[in-house]
């Protein structure tokens, strides 16, 4: 039966090595690529090992991209925190009080959820058009945040329901304020459900393009994944320096599943989490 | 835990002590907590409002107008029937992108399902660094939808593409494949894109459901006699069904509504091949400036994605039935 079981294991990490070499070639290919010229990129034969490996791709990439990834932090940072100023109290109130409307809302944020952001987006270029939000940050985060809020106020509320009751009584009978409940016991108790819905916002700003591409056109800013779209017309000319601000552009995604992981993989599993 | 739960000891000794202006204390809160309840709910209402409500309703009265670039300035244009709708669904492109949204989002999910489980399944056997492999898995989930796109193009590359030169060093062609020059191949491309994404979310969700069937159940069916693949089928399977169900409605949501990857990849083409839905609004509002078309585009797009709507609330009952 061991024996059994030992042959079993080698089975199986076997095959999870095969599969994640499959599912995983294409971000070692990118990496490879990014450290090679564009000569050899572009010649007859494709190289699985950079032949010269070199930095420039990255150090032209950030001399002329840099201001462009300093914005795409700013669009993920403040994505995250327009989420969680406008997911967390509602999450709260919808997880401990009972409202006329709660059920109304919390079905209306499934459906928000299903909506195709490219419908969002179509109407957004008119409304900032007539409102002078288009080329701004505000405007700009104010939808990337539409990625976000449904999922993270549901999310919420799920993590938030299954706290003790009794906890929250007893601070109110203590005579603490809705508010003052809200930060001192709810917000400290609900941490890990914050982490996690922060986590996906930062990456959904960060990681945004459908909002960027109808919603800026010719800004003094934009995030790299426009950057990366403007690489595509000139798909030959600068292909090194493409696939360095491609590994740039996956690099959040890759250290916060490293740091927050447990984070992450609890907020796939809860539920829906992309835009 | 301990200093959150401090002031529970403390409460009933203090509503002892003066019970009368406890009462008081209370009852009056609780008209200000009424209308503080409600201000945590504010931002998010006006939110909805905002980024949902309003578009939605305006993209609806837009696929009505008779729009063109001089009417992007007013917030109105003349009403204009059903035109955008007839003159949209005449093309032969948003005829053929209609289809190919519903068939592309099938082979999708059935892909994404079928390699999903099987990753799922072989994370549930115990294996040294499964963990690590596990949370490998979930990249590609996280990545920039469009840097997905624009690496899928690169890997693809008739000339000097690494799935190219892998076929080559294998001898199972003899010229390069042009994978985005030929409308069957650049098709297939996309799904193969679009399927690399999806993986980690099937796998991770179903993985927990298998996490989640009881031992008990497994031990049972197996001192029945039945084996690996009966097991599957009669006990993992329909213990697992509600997550199945949720994992291809939320599939399917997310499908309907691909954008980035077409774009990343073939931009709708070669010779429309690749034109599915998202894309082809998107094209007619942004590159044909046919704001009313676009906006009817659109909305046959939200009718496509709300047919989830019904399910998804109904797989949520429990988080409803709480409210």
């Amino acid at each position: 039966m061991t024996r059994q079981r030992k042959f079993t294991a080698a089975l199986a990490a076997l095959g999870a090595l095969v599969t994640l070499v499959i599912l995983l070639f294409p971000l070692y290919a990118v990496i490879v690529g990014s450290l090679e010229t564009n000569n050899q990129l572009l010649g007859t034969h494709y190289n699985f090992l950079p032949p010269t490996p070199k930095f420039s791709n990255y150090s032209a990439v950030i001399s002329s991209q840099g201001g462009h990834i300093v914005s795409t932090l700013i669009i993920g940072v403040f994505t995250a925190l327009l989420v969680l100023a406008i997911a967390v109290p509602a999450a709260h109130a919808l997880a401990r009080y009972r409202f006329r409307v709660t059920a109304m809302l919390v079905g209306g944020l499934l459906i928000a959820q299903i909506l195709p952001a490219i419908v969002i987006a179509n109407s957004l270029f008119l409304i900032y058009h007539k409102l002078h939000l288009l080329n701004s940050y505000p405007g700009l985060i104010l939808a990337d945040a539409s990625y976000g809020v449904p999922f993270s106020i549901l999310v919420l509320r799920a993590f938030m329901l299954g706290l003790p009751n009794d906890v929250l009584q007893a601070a109110r009978v203590d005579g603490a304020s809705e508010w003052r409940t809200f930060v001192r016991v709810v917000l400290p108790m609900s941490r890990s459900a914050v982490i996690t819905v922060a986590v996906f916002a930062f990456l959904n700003g960060w990681g945004d393009f459908i909002f960027a591409l109808t919603l800026l056109s010719g800004s003094s800013f934009q995030p790299i994944t426009l950057s990366v779209y403007s690489y595509i017309g000139e798909f030959t000319s600068n292909i090194g320096e493409a696939l360095a601000l491609c590994v740039i552009g996956i690099l959040p995604a890759a250290m916060l599943l490293i740091a927050a992981q447990r984070y992450i993989a609890a907020g796939l599993t809860v539920g829906s989490v992309k835009g | 835990m301990a200093r959150t739960a401090a002031p529970a000891q403390k409460a009933p000794g203090r509503r002892s002590q003066r019970p009368d202006r406890a009462i008081a204390e209370v009852s009056r809160a609780s008209t200000w907590a009424r209308w503080a309840r409600l201000t945590f709910l504010v931002p998010a209402v006006l939110y909805v409002l905002f980024a949902f409500l309003i578009p939605i309703v305006y993209n609806l009265i837009l696929s009505f107008e008779q729009t063109s670039p001089a009417t992007i300035s007013s917030l109105f244009a003349p009403f204009a029937g059903i035109a955008n709708y007839k003159n949209a669904l005449v093309q032969a492109v948003t005829q053929s992108a209609i289809i190919r949204t519903f068939t592309f989002t099938f082979l999708s999910l059935l892909f994404q399902f079928v390699i999903g489980f099987g990753l799922a399944l072989l994370f549930n056997l115990n294996f040294p660094l499964r963990r690590v492999a596990r949370s490998l898995v979930i990249i590609p989930w996280l990545l920039p939808l469009l840097i997905t796109g624009f690496i899928f193009k690169f890997l693809f590359q008739t000339e000097a593409g690494a799935v190219n030169q892998i076929l080559a060093d294998m001898h199972l062609v003899s010229h390069p494949i042009g994978f985005l020059t030929s409308p069957g191949w650049a098709y297939l491309t996309v799904l193969i894109a679009n399927v690399w994404i999806g993986i980690p979310f099937f796998a991770v969700l179903l993985y927990s459901a298998l996490q989640d069937v009881p031992l008990e159940l497994k031990e049972a069916a197996m001192l029945d006699g039945a084996n690996a693949w009966q097991r599957l089928i009669r006990v993992t399977l329909p213990v697992i069904r509600p997550v199945i169900e949720v994992v291809f409605v939320l599939g399917f949501v997310f499908t309907i509504k691909v954008f980035d990857v077409v774009i990343g990849l073939t931009q709708g083409g070669p010779a429309n091949s690749t034109e599915i839905l998202a894309p082809w609004a998107y094209n007619l509002t942004f590159q044909q400036f046919e704001y009313g078309q676009g906006a009817a585009i659109n909305t046959i797009l939200l009718l496509i994605a709300l047919f989830a709507a019904p399910v998804y609330i109904w797989l949520n009952r429990e988080s409803l039935r709480r409210a």
